[in-house]
C-alpha cells in the first residue's frame, strides 16, 4: 500500500479544550476513508488540523503529507500543495464574487503548478459542465460568494470548488448534512467524478447514507478525540445498528 | 504667511493683515467664528492649528490664459485648461452662505477676493483636475459650481500633486444645484505623505425637486478634512458616500452637516472607512431635520474596519430632529477583517495578502461600484489597490 497521509500521535487543543488526543490516521492513496462517529468527537477538528485552521493549536505529533510534515505549512501552501476541504459549514462572504473567487483561486494554483493562468472567457468554458452536472444555476456564480445561498447550494458550491481544483487529497466533511435526495445524488455524482484511483478522500460523517453513493473502502471510527477503530466497509451495517457505544476499540 | 496669527483678532486686525477691503459681513463672520481649534466641534478630531501655525509661501494668483483641453486643470488656484465652450470665469463670489458653522468657510473667501466660477450648461459631464506644484506654500482658492434646471451634470474631482513637500492647500465650493436637476460628484483623491495637506470647506445647495449624488473616495496618506454643509429644500434629496482608506499616520476624514430645511425632502449618507498603519479616520457627521421640514427621510450609517491595532476610526454620525413626521435611522459600527472568511480564502490556494485584499475590496466595493462610468470606477479601483500594496507588501 503506498500511504499519501500519515496522521501520527496527534494532539491538538481548540481555546483551552484538548480535542484530538493522540490521533493515528493512515491514508491510502486512491481510496475513499469514511470518518465515523458521534457528535463532538472531533471529527471536524481533525479536518482543520489538516488543513492548518486558527483556531486549533496543535500540541503534539505530526502530520506528513507525501513524505514531508505539512503541520508548519500555511494553510494556502497545502492548499497549493493538493489538500483540499469541504467544510461542514461554508462561509459567506458578501461583495466577493463567486466567479471571480473560483477563478482566483483556480489561476492561484495554475500559477504554482507553472501553467498559464485562464481569462475569464476560458473559465467560463470551464465551468460549463460542472455547473449542469451538480444542478446548480449559472447564475449561483455570478452571486457573492455564498451569500442567501441554502445549505445545500453552499455544498454544491464547495463540490465545485472540489471539481475545478482537482485535489489529491479531499476531505468531506459532513457534505450529505442539509442535503436533499437529489442534491445529495449530484454531489456524489460530482465526488464520484473525481475518483480516479489516485486521489484520496477522507468522508467525515456520522450518517451511512452517503455512504450508499460513495462506496467507502476504509471505516474508521473516531471517538473522543482518538480513532478507535479501522474497518472495511462491512462495519457501516453494524453501526447502523449498534451505534458507537458497542464498539471494541482495536 | 503664518495663518495662526489671526487668532483672537479683530475685524480692522483681520482686514488689515490679509489686505482685504469691504466685505464687511465676511470680516465678521470669520472674526466671530475664529480661527478653528481643537476645541471647534468638527475639527475635534483633527489637528488643524498644526497645519495653520506655518510660515507659508504665498501665491499671487494671477490669471492665465486658458488652453483648450477635455478637462478643466486648475494648477495651483489658477485655472490653466478647460473644454472649448465651457464657462470658466475668474470673478468675485456671488452670493455666500452667512450662516456657515466653519470659520475656514469665511477665511478661504477672504483670501480669495476672486472665485473660479464654473457654469455647466445643459447636460454634461466635466472633469476638473487640481494640480499642486509649490512646495512650503499655502494654496488657497474657491470654486464656484452652478448647473442649469432640469439638467444632468456630472463632475468627476481628481487631484495631483507634483514632487511636492509641506505645503496647504485651503479650498472648496459654493455649488447651487438648480432645481429639478441632478448633479453627480465624484471626487478621488489620493494623497502621500508630507506633500500637502488640505482643509476643504464646502457649500452645497440643494434646490427644490433637485438631486446631489456625492462620492467621495478619500485615500492614502497625509492630513486632510473635509468640511462640508448640504442644505436641502423641499423635495431635494442627496446622497453622500464617502469611502475612507488610509495608511501610514494619516488623518482625513469629513465633517458634514446636512441641513433639510424644505418638506419631503431626503438624505442618504453612507460611509465606509479602511484603516490601516497608525491611520486615524473621521466620519463626523451630523443631519439635522429642521421645523419646516415635514415628512423628511433621513438614513445615516458608518462601518469602519481596522487592519492595524494602531489604527483608530472617530465616527460620529449624529441626528438632531425637530419633528415628528420623518423617518429616520442611522448606526455605526467598527470591526476587524473576518477570520473565519479570511481562512476560507486561504484554504483555497489564495495567499493572505490577496486573501486580505479581496475582502478589503469586498467592503468597499458597495460605494465604488456606484461610480457607473467604468474608466472612472477601473481609475479608483486601481488607486485604491495601489494603498493597498503601499501597506501590504508581499
Ligand atoms: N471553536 C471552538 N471553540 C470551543 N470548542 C470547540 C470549538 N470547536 C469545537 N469545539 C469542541 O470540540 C469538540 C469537538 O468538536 P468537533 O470537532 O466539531 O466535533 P464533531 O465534528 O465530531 O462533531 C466538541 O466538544 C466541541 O464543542
Ligand atoms: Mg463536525
Amino acid at each position: 500500500m503506498s500511504t499519501v497521509m500519515k496522521i501520527e500521535n496527534i494532539e491538538a487543543k481548540i481555546g483551552e479544550k484538548k480535542i484530538l488526543k493522540g490521533l493515528n490516521l493512515e491514508l491510502e492513496a486512491g481510496k475513499v476513508h469514511a470518518i465515523m462517529g458521534p457528535n463532538g468527537a472531533g471529527k471536524s477538528t481533525l479536518s482543520k488540523t489538516i488543513v492548518g485552521h486558527y483556531d486549533v493549536e496543535v500540541t503534539g505529533g505530526d502530520i506528513t503529507y507525501k513524505g514531508k510534515s505539512i503541520i508548519d505549512m500555511d494553510p494556502e501552501e497545502r492548499a497549493l500543495e493538493g489538500i483540499f476541504l469541504s467544510f461542514q459549514h461554508p462561509v459567506e462572504i458578501p461583495g466577493v464574487n463567486n466567479a471571480y473567487f473560483l477563478r482566483t483561486a483556480l489561476n492561484a494554483k495554475r500559477k504554482h503548478e507553472g501553467k498559464e493562468e485562464l481569462n475569464a472567457a476560458e473559465f467560463l468554458r470551464l465551468m460549463k459542465g460542472h455547473l449542469e452536472m451538480l444542478g446548480m444555476k449559472s447564475d449561483m456564480i455570478s452571486r457573492s460568494l455564498n451569500e442567501g445561498f441554502s445549505g445545500g447550494e453552499k455544498k454544491r458550491n464547495e463540490i465545485l470548488q472540489m471539481l475545478i481544483l482537482e485535489p489529491e487529497v479531499i476531505i468531506l466533511d459532513e457534505i450529505d448534512s442539509g442535503l436533499d435526495i437529489d442534491a445529495l445524488r449530484q454531489v456524489s455524482e460530482g465526488i464520484n467524478k473525481m475518483k480516479d484511483g489516485k486521489r484520496t478522500f477522507l468522508v467525515i460523517t456520522h450518517y451511512s447514507r452517503i455512504l450508499d453513493y460513495i462506496e467507502p473502502d476504509y471505516i474508521h471510527v473516531l471517538k473522543d478525540g482518538e480513532v478507535i477503530k479501522t474497518a472495511g466497509p462491512e462495519l457501516v451495517p453494524y453501526l447502523e445498528e449498534h451505534g458507537y457505544d458497542g464498539i471494541k476499540e482495536d | 504667511m503664518n495663518l495662526i496669527t489671526l487668532k483672537n483678532k479683530s475685524t480692522q486686525e483681520v482686514a488689515s493683515a490679509l489686505n482685504v477691503e469691504g466685505r464687511e459681513l465676511l470680516l465678521e463672520k470669520f472674526a466671530s467664528l475664529g480661527l478653528p481649534h481643537k476645541m471647534t466641534e468638527e475639527y475635534h478630531y483633527f489637528d488643524v492649528e498644526k497645519l495653520l501655525n506655518v510660515d507659508y509661501k504665498t501665491l499671487d494668483y494671477l490669471p492665465k490664459s486658458i488652453e483648450e483641453s477635455d478637462k478643466i486643470e486648475i494648477v495651483d488656484g489658477v485655472v490653466t485648461k478647460a473644454p472649448k465652450g465651457m464657462r470658466v470665469h475668474f470673478e468675485p463670489a456671488g452670493i455666500l452662505d452667512m450662516d456657515h458653522f466653519d470659520g475656514l468657510y469665511y477665511l478661504g473667501h477672504l483670501l480669495s477676493p476672486r472665485t473660479i466660477k464654473i457654469e455647466i450648461d445643459g447636460d454634461s459631464e466635466v472633469e476638473i483636475l487640481h494640480r499642486f506644484t509649490q512646495s512650503n506654500t499655502l494654496i488657497n482658492y474657491r470654486i464656484v459650481l452652478a448647473n442649469q434646471a432640469n439638467r444632468h451634470t456630472l463632475v468627476y474631482e481628481n487631484f495631483e500633486a507634483d514632487n511636492i513637500e509641506n505645503s496647504l492647500v485651503l479650498y472648496g465650493y459654493d455649488m447651487h444645484i438648480a432645481k429639478d436637476s441632478t448633479l453627480r460628484l465624484v471626487r478621488l483623491q489620493t494623497m502621500k505623505d508630507k506633500q500637502y495637506s488640505m482643509v476643504a470647506s464646502h457649500k452645497i445647495n440643494v434646490a427644490k425637486n433637485a438631486n446631489a449624488i456625492l462620492k467621495n473616495f478619500d485615500f492614502g496618506g497625509d492630513q486632510a478634512l473635509q468640511v462640508l454643509k448640504v442644505e436641502l429644500a423641499e423635495r431635494a434629496h442627496v446622497d453622500a458616500g464617502h469611502l475612507l482608506y488610509l495608511n501610514d499616520d494619516s488623518k482625513r476624514g469629513t465633517a458634514s452637516q446636512i441641513i433639510h430645511r424644505g418638506e419631503h425632502s431626503t438624505s442618504k449618507q453612507i460611509a465606509k472607512n479602511i484603516l490601516d498603519a497608525q491611520a486615524r479616520g473621521i466620519f463626523d457627521a451630523l443631519i439635522r431635520v429642521e421645523h419646516s421640514a415635514k415628512f423628511t427621510k433621513a438614513e445615516q450609517n458608518a462601518k469602519s474596519i481596522l487592519l492595524h491595532k494602531k489604527a483608530y476610526m472617530a465616527s460620529k454620525p449624529q441626528l438632531e430632529i425637530y419633528i415628528d413626521e420623518l423617518e429616520a435611522s442611522h448606526g455605526s459600527t467598527t470591526g476587524q477583517l473576518d477570520e473565519k472568511q479570511l481562512f476560507y480564502l486561504q484554504s483555497r490556494g489564495i495567499s493572505y495578502i490577496e486573501a486580505r485584499k479581496i475582502l478589503v475590496i469586498a467592503f468597499a466595493n458597495t460605494l465604488i461600484e456606484e461610480v457607473k462610468d467604468t474608466r472612472h470606477q477601473d481609475r479608483i479601483k486601481a488607486a485604491f489597490e495601489a494603498v493597498f500594496y503601499a501597506s501590504n507588501k508581499g
